[in-house]
């Protein structure tokens, strides 16, 4: 009898993992690979005969936007198994897949006298089915660059799931000459460094311009009366505002709050510097802090209900959060170092800062409560990070070493993969990236 | 949630353990002891029967004799020899003492039972081996083949292959013409071999190194070997002389067969897959799954679910199951777990088609928590 138990037991066990097999086969996959998404654009179909450059162009355009990301790489068109001649040809899915390409993109292109019309199809060339449906945006065909940006920044958002960057300006401080005697003035450019425009002259200095929400208009600070004075610039037309304060008061480190109509910033008054609110409107101010210690660089929240900011109240340069209206402020940052200018992502979650160790200047993110802390880069001098409207890139400026040392502009991917310089001429510094364009 | 069958498994496994500890029904017999007796005897009556039993080293004359291998030296005294070569090496036992040396005859092997019964060599082979002749040499040399086999053989012909048989060379016949030709065969001998182990052969002729690891087997390609090719390869081995081990195996085979025969309408539910076919499939997967770390899809695990056909290949659409996080990285995340499964499946994944029914759906969670930016 116990043999016979015996055996039914084993049986048993034996058989359990078969019986637990039932259903279908699980399986968990934790690890994946970290590797560009392949692309390819055939060159937009020119519907009329005018639109044949500009659609060669745009479909580069594209290109660059999306491989410039780091996260798409293209498949050159010398792989190309099958063409695509015509936008309204159905697509040979398993040409596309042999050369490995897992994102399709067609587009035609119309011109007609100075109206440019752009058409564009995304594919997902495994699944076999088309990602969103087609888009067709019009302009003019002197913007044909903003055309391009905006189907890149469509194509992006369908495969990544985040908004796009591409069709977005940087407003920046313009440099040249020599170290010792530098000319700065604000300039503005597309996200990739196209079409530079001047602001301002290089009549007096100018610091730290900074975008509105919305982008029509552009804060900085200005030391044209020779105290530093904050300014507000409006992009269309260039038509400048100051920022009322009393005499003998130095103000800076401008910010727009999120809705645009107030600013705050820090206000240097009998040697002591605080954090400051002013509405824009009504020109009426508020103290938002009131420690002996130097409190400036206020970056607010994108809910509009924090600030950080960086003070050194505790004895050395730290970075600290506070409620919008002020109050008691917690420190962030407890590395070794020095931390500023720390700048709140878009995304709300992540903070990014300046740090200054051991002779080096890093920009780096960390979380808003402090963890997580990640340099993505390191150089002689490296500062004043801003975020890309999507917060997944980071523009900063770089100066390198010596009397001959310049400053450039440069972008970084928040994984601190991609890291390139903006292709610029001359000296540039302090970008701000503005917001998509409508 | 677990499914009944781990519950099962889970119980059942308990049970056995728990059963084995406590012993419940195990009838525990006394190990058998064979008795054997043991006797002190004097030197004088062992050399007695050493010999009567051995034979006079000299007298015999070997069968196939073993070429020797000549000593130039003169004999050494016999109370300075060595003890013979296949003793292992004596422990703390001192060496003859040559100022006192023993009596003339040959100290006996150390590991020879003493018993009472009849004084057999137990470890010397039923029929005397030959030795050589003493009188060329007293402290022969072992021959030094890589072969040991219980009859020595002679060094084979250099012109002969190594076979176990030995056959004589075969030439065609020019002059026959005959309708059956022999086959041209090469003469054959045995490989030399000796009866004795000699240090030459113990000694290494190389250091010891590390066995590589083996290759990962690599898991059979159903689609393309079909059941039937098995049964003929099963059949078709030449005919090896049977052996009491053969026949069990035969019997083993038989009954394992029978088995499979009485089981075959239940092969549908088939073996379950192993770790190793888990996990291949799992790697397959793996290496199209995209993850882009900063991105906020990077934050949601996916779910999703698909069936395949015999040969691998992903069958209708990919499903989505369950997931978390907001919908548009949700939407992002199942895209780039889609892909990955299209992308690999190439011409379908390497499963084993014995267990079809195992692999036919399945579902695999996409979790990048930990390839998350940190």
């Amino acid at each position: 009898m116990m043999k016979r138990i015996l055996a039914f037991l084993v049986v048993l066990v034996l058989a359990a993992p078969a019986i637990a097999q039932n259903g279908p086969l699980r399986l968990t996959i934790t690890d994946g690979v970290i590797e560009p998404i392949t692309f390819a654009v055939p060159s937009f179909e020119a519907e009329s005969l005018q639109a044949q450059q500009v659609a060669s162009d745009l479909s580069r355009l594209v290109v660059q936007d999306l491989a410039g990301t780091g996260l798409f790489r293209e498949v050159p068109a010398t792989a190309f198994i099958s063409q695509v001649s015509s936008f309204a040809q159905p697509i040979a899915y398993p040409d596309w897949r042999a050369i490995n390409a897992q994102a399709l993109i067609t587009g035609a292109v119309t011109v007609s006298g100075n109206q440019l019309i752009v058409k564009f199809r995304l594919y997902d060339v495994f699944s076999g089915q088309e990602l969103g449906e087609g888009l067709q945006f019009a302009g003019t065909v002197a913007g044909w660059r903003r055309m391009g940006h905006k189907v890149a920044d469509a194509v992006y958002s369908r495969i990544t799931g985040e908004g796009g960057y591409f069709d977005s300006r940087v407003v920046f401080v313009s440099e040249s000459g020599p170290k010792d005697n530098r000319l700065k003035r604000l300039a503005i450019m597309d996200y990739d460094g196209a079409n530079v425009q001047f602001l301002t002259d290089s009549s007096s200095i100018v610091l730290a311009p900074r975008f509105s929400p919305n982008g029509d208009r552009v804060l900085y600070t200005s030391f044209e009366s020779g105290f530093p004075r904050i300014n507000v610039l409006n992009v269309a037309n260039v038509g400048r505002q100051q920022l009322q304060t009393a005499p003998g008061e130095m103000a800076f480190s401008p910010r727009f709050s999120r809705d645009g109509r107030s600013v705050i910033y820090s206000l240097s008054n009998g040697g002591n510097t605080d954090i400051y609110r002013t509405d824009l409107s009504t020109g009426q101010h508020v103290r938002l802090t009131s420690a002996p210690s130097i409190e400036t660089a206020p970056s607010l929240s994108p809910d509009g209900t924090q600030i950080v900011f960086e003070s050194d109240r505790s004895g050395t340069q730290q970075l600290y959060i506070m409620s919008a209206n002020g109050g008691e402020a917690r420190r962030i940052s407890f590395g070794e170092g020095r931390y500023g200018t720390p700048v709140w992502s878009p995304r709300g979650d992540l903070v990014a800062f300046t740090k200054q160790n051991a002779g080096r200047f890093h920009i780096g993110v960390m979380r808003t409560d402090g963890s997580e802390e990640r340099l993505l880069t390191s150089s002689f001098l490296d500062e004043g990070p801003t975020w890309s409207p999507n917060g997944r890139v980071i523009m900063f400026s770089r100066e390198t070493q010596g009397a001959g040392g310049t400053s450039s502009m440069y972008s970084v991917d928040i994984s601190g993969r991609n890291l390139k310089p903006l292709p610029i001429q001359g000296g540039a510094s302090d970008p701000s990236w503005g917001p998509l364009q409508p | 949630m677990q499914s009944p069958g781990t519950y099962i498994s889970g119980i059942g496994h308990i049970g056995l353990i728990g059963w084995l500890i406590l012993g419940w029904g195990f009838d525990s017999e006394p190990l058998v002891f064979d008795d054997i007796s043991v006797s002190v005897i004097s030197g004088e009556e062992f050399d007695q029967m050493r010999a009567a039993t051995t034979p006079e080293p000299g007298n015999a004359a070997p069968d196939a004799p073993v070429q020797p291998v000549i000593n130039e030296d003169p004999p050494p005294a016999p109370a300075e020899q060595d003890p013979p070569e296949q003793a292992p090496p004596p422990e703390p036992v001192e060496p003859p003492d040559v100022e006192a040396p023993p009596p003339p005859a040959p100290p006996p092997p150390p590991d020879t039972e003493v018993t009472d019964a009849a004084p057999q060599e137990p470890a010397q082979p039923a029929a005397p081996p030959p030795t050589p002749d003493v009188e060329v040499s007293d402290t022969p040399t072992p021959p030094q083949a890589d072969r040991i086999a219980s009859t020595p053989s002679a060094p084979p012909p250099p012109d002969a292959q190594v076979d176990e048989v030995v056959r004589q060379e075969v030439v065609p016949d020019q002059s026959a013409e005959a309708e059956v030709v022999e086959e041209e065969q090469e003469a054959t001998a045995p490989e030399e071999a000796a009866t004795e182990i000699g240090i030459a052969d113990l000694a290494p002729t190389t250091s010891a190194r590390p066995v590589s690891r083996p290759n990962r087997p690599t898991p059979p390609a159903p689609a393309t070997e079909p059941e039937p090719e098995t049964e003929t390869a099963a059949a078709e081995p030449e005919p090896a002389p049977q052996t009491s081990e053969d026949d069990v195996a035969d019997a083993l085979a038989a009954a394992l067969a029978a088995e499979a025969s009485s089981a075959a309408p239940a092969v549908a539910a088939g073996p379950p897959m192993t770790g190793a076919e888990r996990d291949s499939f799992r790697i397959a997967v793996n290496s199209c799954w995209n993850v882009d770390p900063g991105s906020v899809a990077a934050r949601v695990t996916v779910e999703v679910g698909f069936s395949l056909d015999r040969s691998g290949v992903v069958q209708g659409d990919v499903q989505l199951i369950s997931s978390d996080g907001d919908q548009s990285a949700v939407n992002t995340a199942f895209e780039a777990a889609r892909r990955a499964i299209l992308r690999c499946q190439r011409g379908g994944y390497q499963l084993p088609a014995d267990k079809y029914d195992k692999w036919k759906d399945v579902v695999i969670t996409f979790d990048p928590s930990g390839m998350r930016l940190r």
